[in-house]
């Protein structure tokens, strides 16, 4: 990877830092943890159709970590990653056969594999069923949001090259 | 960005949808009452369309009732009959019926449901706070006064002998559970499900057609011990693990052998009837729980017109044919062995 | 794997009208008063809506405290040692929706699946 690709990766993570600390301010939108717009997610679906699967890797994973820790809660780092971790495999494996100008479908999905996520490592930490009951809740807004994020992430992609 | 048209107007349709169905919903939230009366907890389910009203006249029935029946309240028909001192008590029709069948179930169970033991279970000290276990010359003294055959029922009069005296809790909640039950079916109701104070009367199936689940509580534990599956009908339960004392190491339960003028002592910690009528399974669950678990299958052989899960001391369950598909024990007692009478 | 645009918009459509059929199914079942808390994957607690008196109950875990009132038959959580306050701001206890607070792996929830009543 050369400079400028990394320079630019680097301007991505802290633009879905800053973004996922201000939202992180905002009061909750519904009374369902883990429920939020995700709008750093902007960056990442933005990412999926303009640089490699490392490089998108390498910026999710770089994100997460920085977020917690300004955020200081070091115990939503397992479920942001679960969560981040199988949107972006899924949004990887999807980008391959949903075209640019259907990016909001391709986010939507995304959103839906971090809700899937989210909820399999609550599953497995709480050892309880109750989290399920959070699930179409999550998933409902989710694909709102997916929906939102996408939208803005595809009016952006062509009006804003930041890749060579 | 949208292919004109097509994948729009899905999405919109999809959303129209979706909020048709948040509206439709409303519909199947049952109207749920529960209040204090007849020195109980009662809580009242009902589903349907006119089921909100239904339950708020539940709760007036209810009340309606305990002033009549109430030992403890001065006024009611019951506390006249007992100070009546042996004179003819004119009283409503509820009350004539509900003693006339109390009268029927102790020739029907032999005596061990017996309304008019009520100057015992005040000598042991029920009534009140202060138990104590009284001398045998004062039971037998007060046995003499026990004989629900000599209550006379006359068209709506009602006729004690001199120093007489009775009491409904055996019979009162199942009575009130029926009364309620053909209240809610008048008003429409299909659908309810009726919790007096662990008397549970059931009206037609869930609004989905499945059965109801009514759990029945351990003597030993605040858990149960097993379930029923049923669809119309009654459960009550008799025991001795809610009101007691003890003395001496032993433990004196609230309900009385008419026989004895003692606490039941007939080897069984628990009994719950099922049937389809709330005051039969009410009567019955004391009955059986009186004269233990031998004379509760000649019951109920004999009568026949409903079932019973008994438990007995060393935690057998007894559980008749007719209750053998309908009940099923409980994960924490799977020690507890289980046989089905017949 | 598909290319079809129009196949996986379908399925965005799809996901997205059972979940919400899921919420109304959820939000419009009926629920007893039995209350189950679970901390740490073990039951800690079981309430009788219907038998408790106004009250307060505290857990800890960890050293952080989540405080659960009992008012008027109902559940909710009055205050948490927790980052986001989720639990708190869940409100009074609903059928199909507990009350959760995951840092401190608690939750609260009505016994739904089980008895409609309890003869005693």
């Amino acid at each position: 990877m050369n400079i400028k690709r990394m320079t630019v990766l680097a301007l991505l993570t802290s633009l879905a830092l800053i973004i996922f600390v201000v939202e992180l301010q905002m009061p909750p939108i519904a009374p369902i943890p883990g429920m939020k717009i995700g709008f750093a997610n902007i960056v990442t679906v933005y990412a999926v159709y303009k640089f490699n699967a490392r490089e998108c890797a390498l910026l999710l994973l770089s994100r997460i970590l920085l977020g917690c820790l300004l955020a200081g809660n070091m115990i939503s780092l397992i479920y942001s990653l679960s969560g981040g971790a199988l949107c972006l495999a899924g949004m990887l494996l999807l980008h391959k056969v949903i075209d640019k100008k259907h990016m909001w479908v391709c986010s939507i999905l995304g959103a839906v594999l971090h809700n899937i996520g989210q909820t399999v490592a609550a599953l497995a930490l709480m050892q309880t069923a109750a989290v399920l009951s959070y699930f179409p809740f999550l998933t409902a807004v989710g694909c709102v949001a997916g929906l939102f994020t996408g939208i803005c992430a595809q009016l952006v992609v062509d009006r804003i090259d930041l890749s060579d | 960005m949208f292919e004109r048209g097509s994948e729009m107007k899905k999405l919109l349709c999809i959303f129209a949808a979706a909020i048709t169905f948040l509206f439709t919903g409303c519909a199947s939230e049952p109207a749920k009452r529960s209040f204090f009366a007849m020195d109980t907890y009662i809580t009242v389910t009902a589903y349907g369309d006119n089921a909100e009203n239904a339950v708020k006249d539940s709760e007036q029935l209810v009340l309606s009732l305990e002033k009549l029946w109430s030992v403890t309240y001065p006024e009611s028909e019951i506390s006249k009959i007992n100070t009546a001192n042996g004179k003819a008590v004119k009283v409503s029709e509820k009350t004539a019926e509900i003693i006339s069948f109390s009268k029927n179930m102790n020739a029907y169970t032999g005596g061990s449901l017996d309304i008019s033991v009520y100057p015992l279970v005040k000598e042991w000290g029920f009534t009140g706070d202060s138990f104590h276990v009284p001398a045998q010359e004062k039971i037998s003294e007060l046995l003499s006064r026990v004989d629900a055959q000599s209550i006379s029922v006359n068209e709506n009069t009602v006729t004690l002998k001199k120093d007489m005296m009775i009491d409904l809790g055996a019979v009162a909640k199942g009575y009130a559970c029926d009364l309620l039950a053909e209240q809610l079916k008048n008003s429409g109701v299909k659908s309810a499900i009726i919790d007096l104070g662990g008397n549970i009367r059931t009206v037609g199936k869930k609004t989905d057609g499945s059965l109801w689940k009514v759990g029945l509580r351990s003597p030993e534990s605040d858990d149960l011990f097993g379930t029923l599956t049923l669809g119309e009908g009654a459960v009550a339960t008799s025991g001795g693990y809610e009101r007691y004392f003890e003395a001496d190491g032993k433990r004196y339960c609230h309900i009385i052998d008419p026989e004895t003028g003692c606490p039941a002592e007939s080897g069984l910690l628990s009994v719950s009837v099922i049937s389809p009528e709330g005051k039969l399974s009410d009567a019955l669950s004391t009955a059986l729980f009186v004269c233990g678990a031998d004379k509760a299958r000649e019951l109920w052989k004999k009568l026949g017109g409903f079932d019973y899960i008994a438990v007995t001391d060393k935690h057998e369950v007894l559980v008749t044919s007719g209750a053998a598909d309908v009940f099923e024990l409980d994960v924490s007692c799977s020690d507890w062995k289980v046989t089905v009478v017949v | 794997m598909i290319r079809s645009q129009k196949f996986w918009i379908a399925v965005c459509a799809v996901i997205f009208a059972v979940s919400v059929i899921a919420c109304v199914i959820i939000l419009t079942r009926p629920h007893g008063s039995k209350v189950i808390i679970k901390q740490d994957g073990r039951v800690v607690m079981t309430l009788d809506l219907d038998r408790e008196s106004d009250r307060t109950v505290e857990f800890v875990y960890e050293g952080r405290k989540n405080v659960l009132e009992i008012k008027n038959g109902g559940v909710r959580m009055l205050s948490a040692d927790c980052p986001d306050h989720v639990c708190v701001h869940t409100g009074w206890l609903r059928s199909g929706i507990p009350i959760v607070c995951l840092p401190n792996k608690l939750t609260v929830e009505f016994a739904d699946s089980e008895e409609d009543a309890v003869a005693r």
